[in-house]
């Protein structure tokens, strides 16, 4: 599975979505029931499955789809 | 700087009671099933206990001090002091220390005190109430914790209800000049005070029929200004940084190796998600963390006292212990404190 592949799922997990929504649009503002606590759960499982530890900042900063691959960048990871 | 250095007290017993009703995630209104699993299996908080209408926090209080009180075998005329730390206190005026003194029994010559606080309600009570017993000028003191919570919400807040379980506990301090001292970092961001609030109520803006029109936020949240409302983001992001900042501070100035010279630490029991990031950011020994969230929700200012109680009460009462204790919540505040217990008295929770 690609990095890609298990940031998708872990999205769609999260948010009980279809990949086929994933895009620009996919941020705190669009997606019903995006709060501290999806937040906070989707950064976990994040970190879980790529093996990093964001920077508070960092996990502040995860409010859409687009932030999540630039913040990976961050930590080396190749989506 | 809050850096108290507390010399001369000691934690002699501990225990807590929780009404005797428990209730699981999928029974509250809140949620379907399936939202029930999701909120089990993220927030953790599987059951809570809530008192019904009629049981107020100082009512499950008074049962954790008769008990402790009887199980230390204290007389009552020796108690100099009687501390409530409650955001739920019985009525707005009097303090519910002072009912409190003349329920159990206590003598008319009690030092009382209410100590409103929150979650960092334990460590705010075993500062006021250390350094009231520090100079032995005071000798024995009562210190009670604990609040039903889930009322000061709105019933259809869904951002905030499952979150909260009820509880009342009791600790018991006592001049002890071979106590070792009780380290306290103490830390208040006053700006952020509106994560964790109810706007009416106060005089600020006291009640009126204004306070009782809900209003409807989306995702679940309908509350009224009467309502204790949750600022989920903004307290996201001081849970996240500021206790973690407190707690690695307080390990690297008192030169504690976390493997080695801590046998626990007890974090405030906000949720799984606060709680798993504060042990992974600080790379705390898993074994050594006990969570009782899942059983009894976030008891706010009774949280560390009541793993204390339902946790680690076996050790607490056969050893001497080496606890950091991490809490944080409304104000904000925030506090890490280094407590070397002797064996003391411990009694399990008690379901009234």
């Amino acid at each position: 599975m690609t990095n890609l592949e298990k940031l998708n799922n872990i999205f769609c997990e999260v948010f009980s979505v279809e990949s086929s929504v994933l895009n620009s649009d996919f941020n705190n503002a669009n997606v019903d029931g995006w709060d501290s606590v999806h937040q906070l759960s989707l950064t976990s499982s994040i970190e879980d499955e790529f093996d990093i530890m964001l920077d508070a900042e960092d996990i502040l900063e995860f409010t859409s789809y687009d932030n999540a691959k630039t913040i990976l960048a961050k930590y080396d990871i190749e989506l | 700087m809050a850096r108290w250095q507390i010399k001369n007290v000691t934690l002699r017993g501990v225990t807590g009671t929780v009404p005797n009703r428990p209730v699981k995630s999928a029974d509250l209104p809140f949620f379907t099933q399936e939202e029930a699993d999701t909120f089990d299996a993220t927030v953790g908080i599987k059951n809570r206990y809530i008192a019904p209408e009629n049981t107020c926090a100082s009512d499950l209080c008074f049962d954790a001090a008769e008990r402790l009180i009887a199980g230390l075998g204290w007389e009552k005329e020796s108690i100099d002091v009687l501390l409530f730390t409650s955001v739920t206190g019985d009525y707005k005026t009097p303090p519910t220390s002072a009912i409190l003194q003349d329920r159990l029994g206590l003598p008319t010559s009690t030092f009382v005190l209410d100590v409103p606080m929150g979650c960092c309600g334990c460590i705010y009570s075993i500062t006021v109430a250390g350094n009231l017993l520090t100079a032995g000028t005071a000798k024995r003191a009562i210190v009670l914790v604990g609040d039903t919570a889930m009322r000061m919400g709105n019933p259809k807040d869904k951002s905030r209800g499952p979150l909260f379980g009820d509880s009342g506990t009791a600790m018991a301090l006592e001049f002890d000049p071979t106590a070792e001292d009780i380290i306290i970092d103490f830390n208040t961001l006053g700006s952020g005070y509106k994560a964790l609030m109810t706007p009416h109520g106060g005089y600020r803006h006291p009640v009126t029929q204004e306070s009782f029109v809900e209003e409807d936020f989306g995702n679940g949240i309908v509350r009224a200004p009467k309502d204790a409302l949750i600022n989920g983001m903004d307290v996201f992001s001081f849970a996240i940084t500021k206790p973690a900042t407190s707690f690695k501070k307080m390990l690297e100035e008192q030169g504690l190796d976390k493997d080695n010279d801590v046998d626990y630490f007890l974090i405030h029991q906000a949720n799984k998600l606060i709680v798993d990031r504060l042990v992974k950011k600080l790379k705390l020994p898993v074994e050594k963390v006990p969570y009782n969230l899942q059983e009894f929700g976030n008891l706010g200012g009774a949280s560390i006292v009541m793993l204390m109680t339902s946790e680690i009460s076996e050790a607490l009462s056969s050893r001497p212990l080496t606890l950091l204790c991490s809490s944080f919540g409304l104000g904000l505040t925030w506090a890490t404190m280094v407590l070397r217990t002797k064996p003391m008295v411990t009694l399990p929770v008690n379901k009234i």
